[in-house]
């Protein structure tokens, strides 16, 4: 009797009913400015956008409201990223953060700044390997899947089309290297041949020596993986303008509906795959992004589910506190539960509020798996008519 | 005897003033914050003082900063992570054999160089040392990066360190970058003004290609992470026993009266505070030291006989060539000196962030801002390029918040949902180049010779 | 002996990938280093605020331009942005006079040294930098139209019946003849007109050029013009060709820099050269001649590797290594530039 008292009294003060509403703020810390400030453009906007849903919703714990707070990783600079997340933690007291960003500066604030405070981070982008090991104490999550995964994926793509040959290149940091790595490793165990595999920069004034490297070396499809709106573009345009080659493949990075408009019909017969399931998700979210006013390009919709994500958890624990919310992520992210989408939130967190189950499938299709990673299940398309069109899934 | 009394005021103010400003972030933001800043402050004023000895004792334009600070920053991870052995297994052998062979074409092109009398059979003999040792050492060479890089790339895929304490890869790099500067010194320093600065700069740049890419040796792009720490860990400090009765006793104001389960959150939350404060004061404690050391190097060095010659040299270079004085030779000696501050700091700096990120050095942050810090604190002065670099630091990384605090004043008259507020809101974050550019305009113009300006000797 | 049309595959396809790149690359670049090299001659400091004042005047092309597209304004098969380009320049030339103004004068008034006025545009340059960003924001931004090729790959397969093909893009033949013409204005402006003698003897003795009664004003308000149209003009062809993003500017800034340097700077001339030099260096060191090589060679000779010197990845540190090697074989660059 005893005990069952006590786990009532438990109950209680885990459930939601005893919460007050409170003024809870969440950090957004991605690289404004630096150099892949105009991926972040989007980024931010989209993370922000998941807040003030669930802010407006009234529906998180006890109708408290959520304020976005920004913080500046510069995606380089390692020290001027502790501080930035220093600021976030310790003085405008954010109970968790959507970021960072690149994988050096995130790992930079995790270890120096997030693990000794006990602050949950949900990164949209990092994408390095070294993060899944990376000692955390069960505080880091991410929306973006590994490289391993992907590769895998590139590689089957491309062996069902029957290419034989590519030429790769891969942005020089850790994504596209980690990722490069990766689809090598995958194409050449199934029996295919890697021309060339050569960085190229983002940001930088000219790729007419990367193009004519790749060219020379040869292949019957390009692999980019880059960003969709730096150097990635820049290789595919010039490759195209110099007949260098006709058909690439694009990685998630790459995939987005800027880049058809970009370049234009001589895109179309293009193929790849980003993260995604059958579900409405993506397209909800880019019809939000564009009423929101940004454009739905890379790692935004990843940027949307992270916010969510943290926000969902909070609700599961009935509490904003990092400490408590970290153990619900999971629980939110994945099956049972009925799926959310963008623009669910409300739902979701009402949901939970009643006791029930959410599995969280947002904008890029979230799972996770793992040390809280997502777990990658990815949607193939294909470019025709100057649009990103689903093939199917995997 | 006037201008000397305010300037050691001036330099008494300013410190205040940068002291009181550390303090406010402290109360009004957080003393974690404070601290982190204030480390930061400490390893850019190192920096600055390695540009101040080139810049304001020599003349030297060296815009090359960054190489010196990455390769202190290689130094860092080379002396400190744990050796990969099956990497080792894998290609170190062949690794050592191309080191060898590398450092037998050097001394065979040197000796051919230097003996045998100008003739074309010394060309011949040349070509022929240097393809056959580049051939030999390639031979050695690919194998092995292809061998160590295989080995769990995704993890390490490099050599490994030497698994030394990491507070000795700060003298380490220090002499790291001494090296380069020699050999760059050796080779540029005939350069003048703009051109010294383009070659130094480039050569900086091909420092950073090489840690970037390189990958055998500092796993390039994919970053080594978990460098280990010269002090404790936070969560470490959590657990042991002497620590957690301290914060007790420190806070056993705000814990009396309390039982049980709020007992315990409040002193969760003290002890998280108080263990990041520690660690940091730890850190700062370190830099510091490190900092008065170099700066007592400094003052005693420029008022010597030879801080005279070298502030001879720089007035007049003509003059003091006429003099007898060997002007080259001095040139590469504050050159390797300066150098090697550079590249202390650059180790400091990667020991505070746990971790090698070769993309960090971007000429911006590593060049251009560590010269904004000596110009406005004053150059030729090394208490100036040290506030130089606290003043700099604190604004570049206070002009954020700073930023969006001011943006959203500016535009608080608008409604809710305007564009253009709205557009001004969002770009707040750039609001930190343009305080950047005015703070070095202003002070440019209204105290050209900075904050704290050379004595007049 | 290999056959006629392999030998011509092997020259088409050195042409479309390294030969035209590189002349569209390095007229960019050149006409980069041109202003940084005219300031330099003349105000004797290195502008360091000219990649951002790049992005600036290309920025407020791109912001006319969408306005006369807006207006149903259209150049034909050349790109709108042409015909907005006067107001970039007119919009650059009032930025420079004002920094000028603002900044550059009070030191020069004080006979700094160079570096103090080096410093100084490193200012501008922060400030520039961050009003860009402001007025247009950090994206990408697109606003070429027109045709787009000259020639494109597969009509010249289809025309000459060759193996390779040859693309020649408009943006790249608008940045070549465009190049050359201001170019060959530029000479004669600072050779033949009274305005640049009197350039050119400021540049080369100022004590001397004040006594002989030229006006120091008007001879620095001609070069921070003609810097400025320059610049913009740069910037425009540039973002015409690839595109504009702010970063990607400031970016520019190293090798323009290189290529005044290499070339001698102080020089016009030596920015021509510098800005083919760097442009060249990137394409020529990390270009793969397998595929050259096997047109050429007989068939059983055909090479293995990619014969490629260094990898891309290396690409910059490359122009930068012939940057110190031509540095150590001639001290102050190809054509003996200045030294302040």
């Amino acid at each position: 009797m005893k005990k069952l008292i006590l786990a009532s009294a438990l109950m209680a003060t885990a459930g939601t009913q005893t919460v007050h509403a409170e003024d809870i703020k969440l950090g957004v810390f991605l690289g404004f400015t630096g150099a892949i400030e105009s991926i972040v453009a989007d980024m931010g906007p989209a993370a922000e956008l998941a807040i003030k849903e669930v802010s407006d919703s009234g529906a998180l714990l006890g109708g408290s409201t959520v304020t976005a707070v920004r913080g500046d990783t510069t995606c380089t600079d390692s020290a001027a990223a502790t501080a930035a997340a220093e600021r976030l933690i310790t003085s405008d007291k954010v109970s968790a953060l959507v970021g960072g960003d690149c994988s050096g500066v995130t790992t930079a604030a995790l270890q120096n700044v997030a693990m000794p405070n006990g602050i949950v981070m949900v990164s949209p982008s990092a994408t390095s390997p070294a993060l899944s090991t990376v000692e955390d104490n069960g505080l880091f999550f991410r929306t973006a899947p590994s490289d391993a995964r992907q590769g895998e994926i590139v590689a089957d793509i491309l062996n069902e089309k029957g290419v034989k040959t590519i030429a790769m290149t891969y942005t020089n940091n850790d994504y596209g290297k980690g990722l490069a790595e990766s689809i090598e490793k995958n194409f050449t165990a199934s029996g295919g041949k890697v021309s060339i595999n050569a960085a190229h920069e983002d940001g930088k004034g000219d790729y007419s020596a990367e193009v004519g490297a790749l060219a020379a070396a040869g292949g019957e499809v390009l692999v980019v993986a880059g960003y969709v709106d730096q150097g990635g573009k820049g290789i595919i345009q010039a490759s195209l303008d110099t007949g260098a080659f006709d058909t690439f493949y694009l990685p998630d990075g790459m995939v987005g509906d800027a880049l058809p408009e970009a370049i234009g019909p001589d895109l179309n017969g293009s193929y790849g795959a980003n993260p995604g399931t059958d579900s409405p998700g993506a397209a909800k979210f880019a019809e939000m992004a564009e009423a929101a006013g940004f454009k739905s390009g890379p790692f935004s919709a990843e940027s949307y589910d992270a916010a969510a994500l943290i926000m969902l958890a909070m609700q599961a624990a009935g509490s904003s506190d990092s400490g408590k919310l970290k153990d619900k992520v999971m629980d939110v992210a994945n099956a049972p539960g009925e799926k959310i989408f963008p623009g669910e939130l409300k739902k979701a967190l009402e949901i939970i509020a009643g006791g029930g189950d959410v599995d969280y499938v947002g904008a890029s299709a979230v799972e996770l798996v793992g040390a809280g990673e997502s777990a990658g299940n990815y949607r193939q398309i294909a470019i025709e008519g100057g649009k990103v069109t689903t093939v199917g899934y995997r | 005897m006037v201008s000397n009394m305010s300037n050691a005021m001036r330099a008494t103010l300013a410190f205040t003033a940068m002291g009181t400003a550390l303090v406010m972030v402290g109360v009004f933001q957080s003393w974690a914050l404070s601290l982190t800043i204030l480390n930061l402050c400490l390893i850019s004023s190192v920096m600055a003082l390695g540009v101040n000895i080139q810049w304001g004792y020599a003349g030297l334009f060296n815009i090359g900063i960054m190489g010196f600070a990455a390769l202190g920053g290689a130094a860092a991870m080379l002396v400190s992570m744990p050796p990969v052995d099956n990497a080792w297994s894998a290609g170190g052998w062949n690794i050592l054999f191309s080191a060898i062979f590398f450092i037998a074409t050097i001394f065979a092109a040197w000796f051919v160089h230097k003996k045998m009398s100008k003739s074309r059979f010394q060309t011949i003999a040349m070509i022929v040392v240097l393809v056959t040792g580049y051939l030999l050492t390639r031979k050695f060479f690919d194998p092995a990066v292809d061998a160590i890089e295989a080995t769990d790339s995704a993890k390490t895929g490099f050599l490994g360190g030497l698994g030394l304490p990491i507070i000795l890869s700060w003298p380490v790099g220090g002499l790291l970058a001494a090296g380069a500067a020699w050999i760059i010194g050796k080779v540029a320093l005939g350069l003048r003004s703009d051109y010294l600065a383009i070659a130094t700069l480039g050569i900086s740049e091909i420092v950073v290609a090489i840690l970037k890419n390189e990958d055998w040796l500092t796993r390039g792009v994919k970053n080594v992470n978990g460098l280990p720490r010269p002090v404790p860990y936070e969560l470490e400090l959590h657990q042991s026993e002497w620590f957690v009765s301290l914060v007790e006793k420190l806070h056993s104001g705000s814990l009396i009266g309390l039982e049980g389960v709020a007992r315990e959150v409040a002193l969760k939350a003290a002890l998280t505070e108080s263990a990041g404060v520690f660690v940091k004061l730890c850190y700062a404690g370190l830099f510091a030291t490190v900092l008065v050391i170099i700066l007592t190097l400094c003052v005693l060095a420029l008022n010597s006989p030879w801080g005279r010659m070298m502030r001879a040299i720089r007035d007049n270079e003509t003059a003091a060539e006429a003099m007898g004085k060997d002007v080259t030779g001095r040139h590469l000696q504050i050159f390797i000196l300066g150098s090697a501050v550079c590249g202390i700091a650059g180790a400091m700096l990667t020991t505070l962030d746990g971790q090698l990120t070769p993309t960090t050095y971007i000429p911006l942050r590593f060049t251009f801002l560590i010269w904004v810090m000596v110009i406005v604190g004053g150059s030729g002065n090394n208490l100036g390029a040290i506030l130089g670099g606290f003043l700099i630091w604190f604004v570049w990384v206070e002009s954020e918040p700073g930023g969006v605090w001011l943006m959203s004043a500016l535009t608080g008259w608008l409604p809710e949902g305007n564009a253009v507020k709205d557009h001004l809101v969002q770009s707040a974050q750039h609001m930190r180049l343009v305080v950047m550019g005015l703070v070095l305009l202003l002070v440019m113009r209204f105290a050209p010779s900075g904050i704290i300006p050379e004595r007049n000797r | 002996m290999p056959e006629m049309t392999d030998i011509l595959n092997a020259l088409v396809l050195f042409t479309n990938f390294v030969l035209i790149p590189g002349i569209a690359y390095g007229s960019q670049l050149a006409l980069g280093a041109l202003g940084v090299t005219l300031i330099y001659g003349i105000l004797r400091f290195s502008n360091f605020a000219h990649g951002d004042v790049m992005a600036f005047g290309t920025m407020v092309t791109i912001l006319a331009t969408w306005w006369l597209q807006s207006m149903g304004v259209s150049f034909g098969p050349l790109p709108t942005a042409l015909l907005a380009l006067p107001l970039g320049i007119a919009a650059t030339v009032l930025l420079c006079l004002v920094t000028d103004k603002l900044v550059y004068r009070y030191y020069r008034a004080k006979k700094s040294v160079p570096v103090t006025l080096v410093m100084a545009s490193l200012g501008v340059m922060f400030v520039v930098n961050g009003i860009v960003r402001f007025i247009i924001g950090t994206d990408d931004q697109r606003f070429f139209d027109g045709e787009r090729f000259i020639m494109k790959a597969r009509e010249f397969k289809n025309l000459t019946g060759l193996n390779e093909g040859l693309a020649i893009k408009s943006s790249q033949g608008i940045t070549v003849v465009i190049a050359i013409i201001l170019v060959g204005l530029l000479f004669w402006f600072l050779q033949k007109t009274r305005a640049g003698k009197s350039m050119r003897a400021y540049s080369d003795n100022e004590d001397l050029s004040l006594l002989s009664g030229i006006d120091p004003d008007k001879v620095v308000r001609i070069t921070w013009i003609i810097a400025a149209a320059l610049t913009t003009i740069a910037g425009v062809l540039y973002g015409l060709d690839k595109s504009f993003k702010p970063f990607t500017y400031f970016q520019l800034l190293l090798p323009i820099f290189a290529a005044a340097i290499v070339g001698g700077i102080g020089q016009p001339i030596g920015a021509i050269v510098g800005g083919y030099v760097i442009a060249f260096s990137e394409v020529l060191i990390t270009y793969p001649y397998k595929k050259v090589v096997t047109y050429l060679v007989p068939e059983s000779w055909a090479p293995e590797s990619l014969l490629q010197l260094l990898g891309t990845e290396y690409k910059f540190a490359v122009s930068f290594m012939i940057l110190v090697i031509v540095l150590l074989v001639r001290p102050t660059g190809i054509f003996r530039g200045k030294v302040l």
